[in-house]
């Protein structure tokens, strides 16, 4: 161990001696209290006043930790007194490490306040108490109160009690359920009209006309499929849905059995029929705009979807269940 | 029957180590023929992936796509008999002749 040749100017020997005399006396006088109450305990504990085997580990972990601080602290008092180096020794990264626990259980300790002091006033009963802090003999009076501070259902208001707010004579009905300000609140006709609209515009843009002609607009290239005649609507979604399902199918790598309706579905459309499925397809397109017998389409419109699908569904070309 | 230019491609090739196989998709190509036999593609496969044992080689689960032509399926590929015996289930092990069928009583 090398011995720092601390070679200090005498100015600042003589300014901080006195302030070290100082803390030192601070030190020894605080060392002699905690000496003697110490003692008192022990002496205590040896009379068996005190039965100490069942006590809240928390807390005898927590002393023990305390008291490794204060012997790391003393060492390193004493090594620097005598002018020994700290630098390589282990007590500076002990008095680190301690250090750092005593901060972390901070907050538990915080949490378990409540807890602790309750136990320490019922354990303490009408004895007299040798304070352990000088904290609790204050604070028995102030958390006196705090104690009481259990759940109490006693005190729940029940949610139909009417009679409760006695009062003005006026009725306030209960509040059982939050209710919103209708501020943005269509009325009926608005919402039906908004709705048709976009039932409109969906249904102009399946036709195929509309189709070709935004192809055409967008520039995109025009597609050749080989299929004998058009391939109808219905075909085409019944294709995407299946490679969908053979999609997922293939990453589970299972299959999915296929149900009576699938199947009567598939007899349906692969019934050679030379290509003709999609010749109706625009049909409805077309009687749209003709004037039909059934001119409660306008008043029908009132009912949710519009006059368009709800009309046209009479002229389905299968009708399935589905 | 004319061996017309059946193609196998396999997709989604997987080495399931925890059951000692080898699993992928199987696709199909076979332009103008109704169908392809389980018999012939494992035949195929096992030239394809050098296995010893073609009694390994489990195919199933085909289906032959809108039109004709294409079938899909899924093949597995068990590192030896053994395993094969182990892992899978009977009703495919008895089509591969590796288990005989038991024949249970009906319900009454």
């Amino acid at each position: 161990m090398e011995e720092t040749s601390s070679s200090p100017d005498k100015e600042t020997v003589d300014r901080e001696a006195p302030q070290l005399a100082a803390a030192l006396k601070e030190m020894k006088e605080g060392l002699d209290t905690v000496k003697a109450k110490v003692q008192a305990l022990t002496a205590k504990v040896k009379a068996s006043q005190f039965p100490t085997a069942e006590g809240i580990s928390y807390l005898e972990a927590k002393h023990l930790l305390l008291l490794s601080y204060c012997q790391s602290l003393v060492y390193y008092l004493l090594r620097k007194a005598k002018g020994l180096s700290i630098d390589g020794h282990p007590v500076g990264r002990s008095l680190v490490e301690i250090r750092l626990f005593l901060e972390k259980i901070r907050p538990i300790d915080k949490k378990l306040q409540y807890q602790i002091q309750k136990l320490t006033t019922i354990g303490r009963g009408a004895a007299e108490s040798t304070a352990l802090n000088e904290k609790e003999t204050d604070a028995p009076r102030r958390t006196e109160d705090l104690l009481k501070y259990r759940p109490n259902p006693d005190m729940l208001v029940s949610k139909s009690d009417t009679t409760a707010e006695g009062g003005s004579g006026v009725y306030k009905p209960p509040k059982f359920a939050p209710a919103s300000m209708g501020e943005d609140k269509m009325s009926r006709q608005e919402k039906n009209a908004l709705r048709k609209e976009k039932e409109t515009l969906r249904q102009a843009g399946q036709s195929d006309y509309v189709r070709e002609l935004m192809d055409d607009l967008q520039g995109k290239p025009e597609e050749i499929r080989e299929v004998i005649g058009t391939e109808s609507r219905e075909l085409s979604t019944y294709k995407a849905k299946w490679e969908e399902r053979a999609r997922r199918e293939e990453e589970l790598f299972t299959r999915a059995p296929v149900t009576k309706l699938e199947k009567k579905k598939q007899k349906h459309l692969l019934k050679s029929r030379n290509g003709l499925l999609g010749l109706t397809d625009s049909f409805y397109d077309e009687i749209k705009t003709l004037p039909l017998e059934d001119d409660g389409g306008e008043k029908m419109s009132g009912f949710g979807g519009g006059g368009g699908s709800s009309g046209i569904r009479k002229f389905k070309k299968h009708k399935r269940r589905h | 029957m004319a061996d017309k230019a059946v193609t196998i491609r396999t997709r989604k090739f997987m080495t399931n180590r925890l059951l000692s196989r080898k699993q992928f998709v199987i696709d199909v190509l076979h332009p103008g023929r109704p169908n392809v036999s389980k018999a012939e593609l494992k035949e195929k496969l096992g030239r394809m992936y050098d296995v010893k044992d073609p009694n390994s080689i489990f195919v199933f689960k085909f289906r032959t796509h809108f039109g004709g032509g294409k079938s899909t399926g899924f093949g597995l590929i068990y590192d030896s008999v053994e395993t094969a015996k182990k892992y899978e289930p009977k009703y495919r092990l008895i089509r591969n002749g590796l288990d005989t069928k038991v024949e249970k009583s009906g319900s009454k």
